[in-house]
């Protein structure tokens, strides 16, 4: 049984915003279903904003388009063939670069060149833009909203930064239009008028001490520094309103689903929960939650003798004897040995199943009341991150059949939980 | 494995234990602390943003403690620092007008910049910080010797440290300057403050680590002096058990009677998957090991979150190694 939701998501579907605490793998993830998109014949972008070379070292891109970030590159076309991706499908992967993204902005909104000039030498900026935190989001949204209206792409498969600031990057658009029209920044670019308009009284009396203060707390210059980048900025503010609108418009809208997901480990597992639970209370149409990495037992659902105290001595020596007799027959201790081994592991094993449907529980439980599909990635014994990897996510996503793939099977032991 | 001498850990003012998320960052910055406070230091363990957790991983079940530091165990005191709260403090402190500051974090337009303004969250963190490791008791002792910090993942973590440096530079002079610079300072000084990564033996938080290390060992200018590899596995199938066991486990097939035992294939998947991890971490560890340039210190896998103080203190004990195991 494949997942006609989560393909209906990729055929029909522009944006898909691949969410989630950090250390769940959202970029393999990311990248998997952009290959899955891609060999279904559609042209697709996958973008990180993570700062780390992640989605790069997935998809086995080489050295050299690490020290081009900033721009979409298409995967070689031998890593196409071996994904299995044929024309006219594609697959662009793009890393997001902050400095390029925002001078970018600035190119295009500036009022002038005297203007662009000034924005671009302007301490502030030039840090705001390059190095501080926060700002990535910014760059992230500007990026997301050109590719988006660029229309190269049937899909754009978003890799977002991990944990708490996954949400700051959904808010990025609302705080950004809401900065430009906050009191304080017209204060900061004309205190003279703001204060005649608005009639701001706070400000003409405390204010003003407070701001005095900070003058001097901050140092000569500084809060002039960010005055003068406000004025300069200033003529851009429409095209950034514009522009937040309409990226709001566009991960909100029809056209964008999200994805979360997560991972068994307790911690992930909590903090997911409560990720879901705010993405739901703040509009984000999440459409499912892929749990990944979920140790699943490799037939049907573990047997309870092996998760209990003791094993039978009488099928302990069962399988020594079997182990030690026939061609290439294990001496008896070491067979013993062995078959103890054995059996200590897959107790082991059926632990770990265990402990992942426990702590994942709350999560689907969740999930399903909220009508959200929930699928299950098994976690593949090998490293995911090459490409049988993501392909082999890509089949665990889109190809599971229950008969076939008894890892992935239905019912409380993983595969599409949640029957639509 | 055998224990790699390691230099002093406890001698630093703060340690900020970092790393890719899920690798166990909290459990490892708690159990240092609760370590460290149990051999006679005071120690203040600070976590930042998101939701609470050190209160609740030494005492299961503790009520929430807030921004408010909070003692947990003799010598061992927690806070969540909340960067609005310690900007009031700052601004408060710096201009003797703590009414009129609070009513100016309270305006709306106040609050609109500061949502929207990137870099003072985290410059005003480690300014808490560093201002913590300053104070003092009545009798001019130390308040706390050792702040441990559980720092943001790494790609952001690192963004965190760095912001003092990039701040003391686009500010030409003034206090603001002059406090960037210094909390820069007690970050760059290696007497003082410790980079402690947090890695597990698997691929790519093996590469971030030693990324990571690079960039805080080049770029930022911080030292580190040990790198943790947790939740490592033991081998599953230690000798004399044969290299080929699943393979004879699976040519047994199913038709071979194991009573209440799984047949003998999915015996020998399960264990083929716990041996094919088993290799992945070994490799990485060798990965870590060599390209880190630093003593590694490999702590259990264990299954479930560990809580209370026993079980903290006892899984940081390797940590300290040689030098300082008591």
């Amino acid at each position: 049984m494949s997942s006609p939701r989560l393909a209906s998501l990729l055929a029909e579907r522009r944006l898909l915003v691949v969410a989630g605490t950090g250390g769940v793998g959202k970029t393999t993830i990311a990248a998997a279903l952009a290959i899955e998109a891609a060999r279904r014949r559609q042209r697709v972008l996958v973008l990180t904003i993570d700062p780390a070379h992640r989605l790069y070292d997935a998809l086995n891109l080489d050295r050299a388009d690490h020290e081009m970030p900033g721009e979409a590159r298409p995967v070689s076309a031998a890593a196409a063939a071996q994904f299995g991706i044929v024309e006219p499908g594609r697959l662009d992967a793009l890393m997001l670069d902050m400095k390029s993204t925002f001078d970018g902005l600035v190119d295009r909104f500036a009022e002038s060149d005297e203007a662009k000039a000034r924005i671009l030498e302007n301490p502030i900026y030039q840090h705001v833009s390059n190095t501080l935190a926060g700002s990535t989001e910014y760059a992230a949204m500007e990026k997301l909203c050109e590719l988006a209206e660029a229309g190269r792409y049937d899909l754009i498969v978003l890799d977002t930064p991990p944990s708490q600031h996954a949400l700051d990057f959904l808010d990025a658009p609302r705080r950004l239009v809401e900065f430009l029209d906050s009191r304080l920044v017209r204060l900061l670019v004309h205190p003279a008028m703001a204060a005649g308009r608005f009639g701001f009284r706070f400000f003409q009396r405390t204010g003003q001490r407070v701001l005095q203060s900070l003058e001097r707390i901050s140092g000569v210059g500084f809060v002039r520094d960010i005055s003068d980048f406000l004025r300069a900025i200033e003529g851009m503010s429409d095209g950034f309103r514009n522009r937040a609108t309409r990226v709001r418009a566009l991960l909100l809208g029809d056209d964008s689903a999200f994805l979360l997901v997560a991972a068994p480990s307790p911690e992930a597992a909590d903090t997911s929960l409560e990720f879901l639970a705010r993405m739901q209370s703040t509009g984000v149409p999440v459409e499912g939650v892929l749990l990944n990495r979920m140790r699943l037992w490799p037939q049907g659902e573990a047997p309870a003798s092996i998760l209990s105290e003791t094993i039978a001595t009488a099928d302990l020596q069962a399988l020594t004897h079997a182990l030690a007799s026939g061609r290439d027959a294990l001496p008896a201790p070491i067979a013993r040995q062995a078959a103890e081994s054995a059996v200590e592991q897959a107790k082991r094993y059926a632990w770990l199943v265990e402990l992942d449907q426990r702590s994942t529980s709350p999560l689907r439980e969740q999930a399903e009341r909220n009508r959200q599909l929930v699928r299950c990635i098994p976690e593949f014994p090998q490293d995911a991150c090459d490409a049988n990897g993501l392909l082999r996510i890509g089949d665990a996503l889109f190809r599971a059949a229950p008969e076939a793939d008894p890892g992935a099977a239905t019912g409380s032991n993983g595969g599409q939980l949640h029957a639509e | 494995m055998p224990a790699e001498p390691l230099p002093p850990l406890l001698e630093r003012r703060l340690i900020i234990v970092t790393g890719k998320g899920g690798t166990g960052k909290t459990t490892i910055a708690t159990a240092l602390g609760v370590a460290a406070a149990r051999r006679g230091h005071s120690v203040l363990l600070a976590e930042m943003g998101g939701q609470e957790q050190i209160p609740q991983r030494v005492h299961p079940g503790h009520p929430p403690v807030g921004n408010a530091a909070c003692e947990l165990l003799p010598r061992l005191t927690t806070i969540h620092i909340d960067p609005f709260e310690a900007l009031a403090e700052y601004l408060g402190l710096q201009t003797h007008l703590r009414g009129v500051v609070d009513l100016f974090m309270r305006n709306r337009g106040v609050s609109q910049l500061l949502e929207a303004a990137p870099g003072w969250r985290e410059l005003i963190t480690l300014g808490k910080l560093w201002h913590l490791a300053q104070m003092e008791d009545g009798e001019g002792r130390r308040l706390y010797e050792l702040i441990v910090v559980d720092a943001p993942a790494t790609g952001h973590g690192m963004t965190f440290l760095d912001v003092p440096r990039v701040v003391g530079s686009a500010v030409r002079a003034g206090p603001l300057r002059v406090h960037a610079r210094r909390v820069e300072e007690f970050l760059r000084d290696p007497d003082q403050t410790l980079l402690l990564p947090v890695s597990l033996a698997e691929e790519l938080p093996a590469r971030e680590t030693v990324e990571l290390v690079r960039r805080a060992q080049t770029g930022i200018g911080m030292a580190v002096d040990r790198v943790i590899a947790n939740a490592v596995a033991p081998d599953p199938f230690p000798a004399p058990v044969p290299a080929d066991l699943e393979q004879r486990l699976r040519c047994l097939g199913d038709d071979v009677k194991l009573g209440e035992l799984p047949t003998a294939s999915v015996l020998a998947e399960c264990g083929a998957y716990l041996r094919a991890r088993y290799a992945l971490n070994a490799s990485c560890l060798e990965q870590l090991r060599q390209d880190c340039g630093q003593p590694l210190v490999t702590l259990p896998y264990r299954p479930g979150q560990l809580a209370g103080a026993d079980a903290l203190d006892a899984f940081a004990q390797p940590l300290f190694a040689l030098s300082e195991a008591g």
